[in-house]
Parts: C-alpha cells; structure tokens; sequence
C-alpha cells in the first residue's frame, strides 16, 4: 500500500523543529507503525539523509520504549495498543500519517521522535516504592492476600511507563501513572505500610512535574496497558487519606 | 569519581522545566469539587422553590417572604439570604480562582503544543471553562434581573420591603410579578433557558470530576454517583429550562 | 567418570593449594599475560590430554587452541551445604568502611538492579549504569511466563534436591550442580522479597501464592503474576533501585552504554562509557564491576530478543581476558513467530504453556499450501505426539524446537513462507469451550491476533524455533566472579546455572538470585581485600588505554564512509547463524559458517556507513559498534560449536546422535564447560572446566 508520512524532524532540543514529508510508495500492511519507519530509515539512509531518531526496544507491547504521535494520538489510531502492536492492515482506511514525539512540557524533545521521560522516574524514585531491606522479607505465604486484591494490584501494576497518559493529557498531566502505582501498591500488604507517605511525596513530585487533571478521560483510551480511569480517584484518595489519618506532621 | 572528559560536542542533553506549582493540583480540584457540590446542592433546592411558580402568585410570594423571614427573630431580616450570599459568593471565588488556575497550569504542563484528535467524549471536559465563563455571565445577570433589579432587569422590577406589625414581620415580596416581567421579554426568555441546558452540563461532567477529585474509587459508588448527578442535571435542565418558556409563551402570567 | 574428575581435582587441590575466595583479593593471580587478566589456571597433574583437547582437522583448520583447564572455586565436600559453608567463609566489610568502596554495576534487569539496590542498602558507593532511558526497560521486564521456586509447599513431592535434578538434567548435566543448588536454596527468599517490594503473584482464593507447571519439570512450582511475570520482577526491582536512588546511595546514570572495561594490575578496575547523549566518552573507576548485561541471542537477528539487546558490556570484558564460557550454547524457542516479511522486528514470542492445550502438527505431504481447515484429520502429522508419545507436546525447548527444524527442512512447513508449524487449539477449544481459552491464554491470542492479523480460535497458530535465551555467557566461578579478579558477572550474561538448556522458568529464577543474593555476598568478600585502598585514578593509563580505544573505533566508524547500514550486516549474519550454528549444526555446515563470519566481518569494517556525528544521540553508531561485537562473538559461538563435537541440551550437532535422532551426548569427554579465550590478536584459546556431579546421576535424557 502507499502512504504518505509528515514526520516531525528537529535537530537537537533546542532547534526549531517542522514537519517533513515522505510518501513510501510500497508498503506492506503487515508492517508495525515501527516497522514502516524502519523501513522508511532504510530509504532514507540509501537517498543520503540522517534516519529518524525513534526509540523502541521490546517491540511486543511491555518495554514502554516506544511510543510517538500518530495524527493527535498517543501510540497510534488504535485504543489502548502500544505503536509496536499496531499494524497498518488493522486501519487500512488511513495512508496518511502525521507523526510527531509525545507532546507534554514534561517531555522535552531530544531529537526528532526521541524525549526525554525522566520525568516518569522522578515520581518512582520520590514514591513509587516499597521500604524493604533485602532478605528481612517474611515468608510471602505466611503474608497472604486474596484472589482479587492480588489481581486488582496487578491490573495497575501492569503499567508500561511508556507515557503516553501524559501526551493524551491536554492538561499535561500523569495522574493515571501516579495513581496506577499508588493503587498498585496500596493493596499490596508490604506496601501499605507506608501508604500516606507515598501519597504525599507522590503528589508533591506531581505538583513539580506535571499538570492537573481536568477529567478528559484521554489517559485511559490512550494507556496501551489498560489503566482505568479509576487510578486518577486513587490519587486524590490516597492524598486525602493521608490527611485525614492525620499522620502528616509526624511522618518525614 | 570519573573524570577524562571529552570535549563536549553539542549534544542533544535535555533541560525539563519545574513546574512546582502550589498550592497542589490536588488541593484545587478538592475546592473545586466541594464548591461545586456546594452550587449543585443550592441550585437543586433552587430549582425546587422556583417550581411554587405552578402554585400561582401568592404561593410563589409567600415562599419569598419565607426565605426572608426564615428563624426570625434569631435570624434578622433576610437573615438567613444573606448567610447563604455570603457562602455561595466564597464558593464562587473560590471555584473561579481555582478553575482559572487549573487552566492555566494545564496550558503550561502541555506545553506549546495543544492535543488534537481527542475523542468526542472529551469535549465534555473540553467546554468546562467556556461554560464556566457563561455560568459566570449567567450568575450576574441572573442577580441583576431579579435580586438587584438595576441594568438588565425588566422596567417593573419591584423590590422586596418589610414592615413590622407588632412582633410580626410582613414581607411584600413581588417575586412573582417580577420574574413573569422579566421572562415576558422573549430576549432574557431564550437566555435563561438555553443557560440552563449549560448548567445541565457543567454539572454532569462536574459530578463526574467531583467523584474523582474526592477520591471515590469504588466502582458501586462511582457509577451511582455518575448517574445522580447526571439525573440533577436532567431535571435542573428540564425544569428549570421550562419556566422561562411557559412564562414566555403566557402558560403562566 | 565423576570420581575420576573429583579425584583429578582433589589432587591437583592438594599440590598447588588452590586459592580460596577469602584469599583471591589478598594476593590476586599475577597478569597471564599483556594487560589481561588471568584465570586461575588449572595444570594437569599428567600431561595427557582428554579426547576433548585432541582437535580434528577441521579443528584444527579453525585455528584455535587448547588452553589449561579452570578451577570453578567450588566449595568441596557435599554440594548441598556448599552455599552455607561458603556464606560463613565470606569475609565483611565494616559498615564505617563501605561508603569507601566503589562499586560499579552495568544493567539494571532483575540481576542489575538487585545487586546495586542491595549493595547500595549495604552502604557501598555505587554507580549504576543503563544504556535505556529508564532502568525499567531492561529486557527482564519481557519474561512471560513464571519464576521457580523450590519451595515445596504442595505435596506434589517438590523438594530441593528434585529442584536441583530438574535444573541439572534440563540442562542435560554441562551445568555446574553445587550452582543449581544454591539457586534452588535461594529461590524461597526470592518469592518472599519480591512480593514484599511489589510483585503481585497470583494467588488462590484462600490467599496462597499460586503455582503452575512448566516444561520439563513435573511439579508445580513456577509462581507467575499473570502472562507479565518478568515485567512485574523488573518494576519492583526498578522500584527498590530508585528507592536507593532516591537514599543517595546508588547514583544512576541513564542513556550511558558501557563500551570498554578498565582492567590494570590485573584486576578489572573501571569500565568506560558513552553518553548517547552528547557522545561523551568517560572512564569511571571503582574497586568492582559487576555487569549484568543480559544474553546475547540477539546475535541472530531475529530473536525473541529486544531490538537494544546486545552483548557489547560482556565481549569488551572478554577482549580484556574475561572468558567466554559455552557460547554455542544458546535456547531455541520453540512458540516463538515465524519471520513473515522482510521488516518484521523479532520472532515474538509466545509462552510455552500453550503446549498445555495446543496441538503441534504439519501436513503429511510435503508442500501441502491448503489453508490448514482444509487439511483432513489423517493428513496431519502430530510429530510430537508420534514421537514422543509420554511428553507430547510438552517436551523440553531443545527437543521440540530441533523437531519443528526438521519438519520444515524437509519441506512439511506451513504458512506462506513454509517455515513454520502449526499450534491448533481445536480439540482443546472443542472439549473445554472457548470460555475456557480465552481465560487460560486470552492475552495470548490477542496478541497473536495483533501480530499476525490472524485469529487463533478461528485458524490455528503458526510457530517456529526463535533464538532465545543464551546459556552461555561469560564464565564464572562458584562467586559468580569471572577469571579477571573484581569482574563479577551475573545473570543471563554469565553461564554457570543453566548448562547446555535452560528449564522454563529458571532465567527470571537465576538473575534475581544472582543480583538479589549472591553478588552482594559475594562482592563484599572480595572487597575485604581493599579496604583503605585508594580507588584507581581515572587519570591512569589504563584509562587513558581504553578511552583511546573506544574514541578510535568511534572514528573508525563513523569515518568509514561504507555503503552498508549496520543494520545490514546484522541481518546478513543472523541468516549465516540461522543456517550453519542454528537449531542443528553439522561439521561442514559450521566450518562454512566461520568462512562466512570471517569474511562478512572484514566487509563490515570495509564497507559500513554510519550516518551522523560521534558527539550527539546517534543510533546508527550504537547499532554499528553492537554488530561489530556481534560479528566477533559470532565467530567464538561457531568455533564453539565445531569444537564441542556431542550433542548436549540446546547444541545438536547431527552427527552426534542416535539412530533414532536424538541428541547423543559424550561425558566421558564433554562433560566440562568451555571458555574461550580471545587473544589481543584475535587468536583463540579453549580453556575447559570439567563437572563432576554428585547428587544427580547422568543420565540420558529421553521424552519418549
């Protein structure tokens, strides 16, 4: 099939970026949207040019690398699939692509498609963990938990970090990240422990990083991981709680 | 550690801005939602009183006397009109302020590139500052033309007094009289009803955000929430939507 | 045989006082020879070689030689409380005196992670580098199915020693056992710790972690959170990473991929680095480097691997004197995807427990391109079920991907380009209802369905063999330390737990043990030995070398002014791998092989271009300076697979089997590990380290 591509090309964070066409004349539509700029890669090296610069990794959907805009939208046209799962014989209706990198104020652009999400790791390493020094663990049999909390913590565990609710977000927001690893390890029993600490830490790393959440509901038909919109409730829950448990003055 | 270091090229290290806004994102969604529960609440029973309209003129004047003369003499004179004034008005302050302000710190986190291709779904979010702006006219209006009675209000309005008989207080309210003069002018008929249909949907994505900012994650109580709020909105939009036009089209004169 | 090698070892023990670990730091083995490290070398105590170090011609013609054998530093006596008695050997550290050291780790999967979070908690200084963006992406976090544990909790007659057999006998018994035991031993504590900092296992209603089964074992011991068991090990393990992080006890350096390590007075000091970034080359020293870099079996291309996995941290550390133990050694993946176009980025893979409920077969008529509906019942051929008629569908990796191979070389392979086998879940969707499915494999299907376009309740799956995991990697003792003293290496990048063939389940299994409690045992022990000693300066001339080194390769590409992407050469030599050191190898086809690697080496480095400059993020250069690895390792595989001359686990060569096909194993002269040596000239040396096993006996395996 033949499609045309207007794909984003900026030289380096500071330079004025714009948008460059190519049209690819035979295209096979087994082709990921990653494989097509592969191959475009391949053309445009062989005509003398600089290939664009994308990161993926895993390529089946779990390493969060890749991860641009397609026509306004995070991944590409399908819901909830990440770009290296989507392939052209899926919309066979579009063969015109504007591809640009995820757009958020937190994600400044490296080169063409490249960002940086440093920001994602920002709010991990102020709270998205657990405090247990390794090998003091108590036997994880004698610690049980039942069925459906273990899958309810795994249906926000299962986050890719890819960041794509915050290029969804027209606020610029990362309430699902934040809120699916603060769900995530509020129902874990070794987690709890220090719920309201995370929460806290968690949403003032939010306040440094990202913008607030208007409810548009983007994140969640963006998240290639399938995040419910219920993780943006667990934020503003979790914070609360911490209020009301009346713990903040006392807690570092 | 380290260090040999090559002599720098011009690479391609990023510089991410800080954004530290406080107060927190999450402490202006929290004003926002219990303001706006507040307005929702207010305009409900609102909604209420107005349809004694049905009941005729002396029924829809002694309700405005009520409201005048409601706990006196522990309360005076409009007493308990002014407490709700006051409380609306901060709420009001309070729901402005933090919603310009969301607004402005989303433009910033988003960058110079605005989000295209949004679902229709997120349009409901989308207008929630343009009709918060419209509520705003609305509000002023709405107070000029039957509580002030100065600029837009009709030529009849006629103001509420009091007079003292013995220990008893006796209101002359015209509420009734002015509110068929001012929706008897087909113009402010229109506006009032469409403004309701921007009500309708201010409070149905409202409630919807309100559950979220307030931190309600169960499914149960998110889903019954969502539907409660959207059935306020429905019946303030219908209701409320209604008097203006039956006024206007003389059902009630 | 085993008490020959035990007494062969007791002896040569005796006469030269091998050195313990306590007392390797103190007074570490001179230089071998140039600027490379030595091994701890093993003389024999007669001069008569094994038939193992008698080369053939075409051995010979390889041009590589036979070196002294390897003293793996095992503890003697019962292997079974080797670990313990190893424990209460290790020296300490005193915690005043850890800030002191330096500690540099490379990779932050579930080995990298683990031992920096840990040595980090410890007090040591550590540096932690990731070439990715994030420490998540490590590739850990795109193991599917499970992690074993010996825990033994079911009275389905797991236990430890049963843990151990099936770890040794999977790997067809060219694993190392005291290693296999310690794995097991510390596999309970890797459940508890993992779910402690946030892996959400499966459980059962009553609240019990839940297991399943797994190829090649016949107990239920593999914990799993759902089909994303290594994405949830690496977020947690990337949690407690930023935690120490955020502690300031580890500092990470992301985007810094590690090309070149610093070895001087023999002991590996330092490595140096490129900032993708701004190109940066920079050495940093520390008192240990311990790198946990992941496999290489991106070397064949097209691999379950992902597109950054590469093997350039390991080989820079073997071109130091670091050996390379049993690169030939590497899973073929039996339910990966078939290549179906030129562009596709991988052989996705599929988890093995589909062969739970799916049925393997091909056409009976070679050729056959009806679309498989339409292929009557007698026309097919089950090959696993015909052959294997007590493991069915369900034999080990290396048996049914060589099966599959050979179906389709012989012309019965299916789809459109015949050169994959079908996975039919007709009956199974027949007899449990597609209910039943869809819950057991759902997220399976659909991502077959998104992959292939195909649906898998509909029409039955096409699989193929996909290079997976590497068994080899660089050679380690019993400490997980590599023959350059302070170089420790964990993970799938080293080769001691999984011999010739890993069992399901294990690799998840091996790199937590490694990084969560083996390293931060083992290192400390070896950092006894430097308290109050200064770190190497970064201004010293071994730095200064390897910098050298690293800016001159980086000219040398990005100024070649070639016509050929890296990308190119990459494909070209997986296809030479596919064919002659694939799923099965044969003499001529390997030595064919070797001419190819040599010669598409020397056309690499005449004929690459590597567009865009050395100072800025250039993903051309990354790829190039990773296939120039590629194309050296490539050569040591083959050579490794020439010389191996049996068939054990993964490595079959066809001349080495039975009558009936199967792989035919030669203890009496392979029962030892191989690492290769590569000479600063490029000259290759076969060290061996000869197992002996005392709690398992050998025997042949057989599925039938």
């Amino acid at each position: 099939m033949k499609v045309t591509l207007d794909i984003w090309r900026q030289d380096g964070p500071d330079a004025e970026g714009y948008f460059e066409t190519h049209v690819m004349e035979d295209v096979e539509p087994e082709l990921s949207l990653l494989e097509m700029l592969d191959q475009l890669n391949d053309e445009i090296v062989e005509a003398g040019g600089e290939p664009i610069v994308f990161e993926s990794d895993c390529r089946e959907g779990v390493c969060g690398c890749c991860g641009f805009l397609v026509n306004g939208k995070p991944h590409g046209p399908l819901a909830n699939t990440p770009a290296c799962r989507q392939h052209l014989r899926s919309f066979p209706e579009v063969t015109h692509f504007t591809i640009e990198p995820f757009r958020s104020a937190a994600f400044p652009v490296i080169r063409d498609l490249a960002i940086d999400r440093a920001a994602l790791d920002e709010l991990v390493e102020a709270a998205g963990h657990v405090n247990v020094m390794t090998g003091t663990a108590p036997d994880a049999d004698t610690v049980p938990q039942d069925h459906l909390t273990a899958e309810q913590a795994m249906d926000y565990a299962i986050c890719i970090g890819c960041g794509a609710c915050v290029a969804a977000c027209p606020n610029g927001a990362a309430m699902l990240f934040a809120g699916a690893k603060l769900a995530h390890l509020a129902k874990m029993p070794q987690g709890k422990q220090e719920r309201s600490r995370r929460a806290r830490k968690m949403v003032s790393m939010l306040d440094e990083n990202f913008g607030p959440c208007s409810l548009y509901g983007e994140c969640a038909v963006s998240c290639p991981a399938g995040i419910s919109l219920t993780a943006i409730a667990t934020v503003n829950k979790e914070r609360w709680r911490s209020v009301l448990r009346g713990r903040h003055s006392r807690e570092t | 550690m380290s260090v040999i270091e090559k002599a720098r090229g011009q690479g391609d290290t990023v510089v991410r801005p800080k954004l530290n806004q406080h107060p927190s994102n999450v402490t202006l969604k929290l004003i926002m939602a219990a303001t706006g529960t507040i307005f929702v609440l207010f305009v409900f029973v609102h909604m209420v009183g107005n349809l004694k309209l049905f009941l005729g003129a002396e029924d829809y004047n002694a309700y405005a006397a009520f409201l005048r003369t409601f706990l006196f003499p522990f309360l005076p004179y409009e007493g308990l009109l002014w407490v709700m004034r006051l409380a609306l008005g901060v709420s009001l302050i309070l729901h402005v302020w933090a919603g310009l302000t969301i607004h402005a710190r989303g433009r910033k986190a988003r960058g110079k590139f605005s989000r295209k291709g949004m679902k229709k779904k997120a349009w409901f979010a989308k207008y929630m500052v343009v009709e918060g702006v419209l509520l705003f006219v609305f509000i002023i209006v709405h107070l000029l033309d039957l509580t002030i009675g100065r600029g837009v209000a009709s030529s009849e309005f006629e103001e509420a007094t009091y007079e003292m008989v013995g220990n008893q207080m006796v209101v002359h309210a015209h509420a009734y009289e002015n509110l068929v003069a001012s929706f008897s002018r087909p113009w402010m008929a229109a506006f009032y009803t469409l403004l309701m249909v921007v009500v309708a949907l201010h409070i149905g994505q409202g409630g919807w955000n309100a559950i979220n900012d307030f931190g309600g994650t169960g499914p149960r109580l998110r889903k019954i929430w969502l539907i409660a709020f959207l059935l306020i909105a429905l019946i303030i939009m219908v209701c409320n939507g209604a008097l203006p036009m039956l006024v206007l089209f003389g059902v009630i004169s | 045989m085993t008490n020959i090698i035990k007494n062969v070892i007791g002896a040569v023990a005796d006469k030269l006082d091998v050195t313990t670990p306590a007392a390797a730091p103190a007074a570490p083995p001179a230089a071998a020879s140039g600027d490379h490290g030595s091994g701890r070398p093993f003389v024999r105590p007669n001069d008569a070689p094994r038939n193992r170090d008698i080369l053939g011609p075409a051995q010979k013609a390889a041009g590589y030689e036979v070196g002294p054998e390897l003293d793996a530093n095992v503890p003697e006596g019962d292997p079974l409380t080797a670990w313990a008695r190893r424990q209460d050997e290790y020296k300490l550290v005193n915690p005043a005196n850890r800030r002191k050291m330096k500690v540099i780790v490379v990779g932050t999967g579930l080995s990298g992670s683990g031992a920096a979070a840990t040595l980090g908690q410890l007090g040591y200084d550590v540096d932690c580098f990731s070439f990715h963006d994030s420490p998540r992406r490590a590739h850990s976090v795109a193991a599917q199915g499970g992690i074993n544990s010996a825990r033994a909790r079911k009275i389905d007659g797991d236990s430890l020693k049963r843990f151990v057999k099936d770890t040794v006998k999977g790997g067809d018994y060219r694993g190392r056992e005291a290693d296999a035991v310690r794995l097991g031993i510390e596999s309970v504590k890797v459940i508890d710790h993992m779910y402690a900092i946030g892996a959400p296992f499966a459980r059962e209603y009553g609240g019990q972690l839940a297991t399943r089964s797994f190829g090649g074992v016949q107990v239920s011991r593999t914990y799993y959170t759902r089909g994303e068991t290594g994405q949830q090990l690496e977020v947690a393990c990337y949690q407690a990473l930023e935690e120490q992080i955020d502690a300031g006890t580890v500092k990470m350096h992301n985007r810094m991929e590690m090309l070149d390590l610093v070895v001087a007075d023999g002991r590996a000091q330092g490595i140096i680095t490129r900032d993708l970034l701004t190109g940066e080359i920079r050495g940093w020293t520390a008192h240990v480097v311990v790198l946990c870099t992941g496999g290489y079996g991106s070397v064949y291309h097209w691999s379950t691997l992902a597109k950054g996995s590469n093997a350039t941290a390991t080989w820079r550390a073997h071109r130091h004197g670091a050996y390379f133990a049993s690169p030939c050694f590497l899973q073929f993946h039996p339910t990966a995807l078939p290549v179906s176009q030129h562009w596709q980025s991988k052989t996705t893979l599929m988890s093995e427990s589909l062969r739970n409920d799916g049925r393997i077969w091909v056409p009976k008529k070679a050729g056959d391109d009806r679309p498989a509906n339409e292929i009557p019942e007698d026309e097919r051929d089950y090959y696993l079920e015909r052959k294997y008629p007590s493991f069915g569908n369900l034999t080990p990796r290396d048996v049914a991907s060589r099966n599959a191979r050979t179906q389709i070389e012989s012309g019965h392979g299916v789809g459109p380009l015949h050169n994959s086998v079908y996975l039919d879940f007709k009956d199974a969707i027949n007899r449990l209802g597609k209910a039943t499915i869809k819950e057991r494999y759902g997220n399976l299907f659909d991502m077959y369905l998104d992959c292939t376009g195909e649906d898998p309740y509909e029409v039955p799956m096409r699989i193929a063999p996909g290079a997976h995991f590497a068994m080899g990697g660089l050679w380690v003792d019993f400490d997980q330390m590599s023959n350059i003293p302070g170089l420790f290496v964990g993970g799938e990048a080293s080769n001691n737990y999984h011999g010739a063939n890993r069992l399901g389940a294990n690799s998840l299994l091996s790199a937590s043990v490694d990084g969560w409690f083996t390293l931060p045992l083992s290192v400390p022990n070896y950092l006894a030995g430097f308290v109050g000693k200064p770190v190497l300066s970064t201004e010293a001339p071994e730095v200064r070398e390897s910098i050298a080194y690293v800016e001159e390769r980086i000219n040398k590409l990005t100024n070649n002014n070639g016509t050929r992407r890296p990308e190119w050469f990459h494909r070209r030599l997986g296809d030479i791998l596919y064919e002659g050191c694939g799923v099965s190898r044969d003499e001529a086809g390997l030595v064919k092989a070797l001419g190819e690697i040599r010669e598409l080496r020397e056309e690499f480095w005449r004929d690459v271009k590597v567009v865009g400059s050395d100072n800025r993020l250039n993903q051309e250069l990354e790829k190039a300076g990773r296939v120039a690895d590629f194309l050296e390792l490539a050569e040591v595989m083959v050579l490794d697979a020439l010389d191996r001359r049996e068939s054990s686990g993964a490595h079959f060569r066809t001349e080495y089997a039975t009558p009936e096909g199967e792989a035919k194993r030669n203890d009496d002269d392979w029962c030892a590990v191989s690492a290769w040596e590569t000479r600063p000239d490029g000259t290759h040396v076969r060290h061996s380290e000869p197992l002996n096993f005392s709690l398992i006996d050998l025997q042949v395996r057989d599925y039938r």
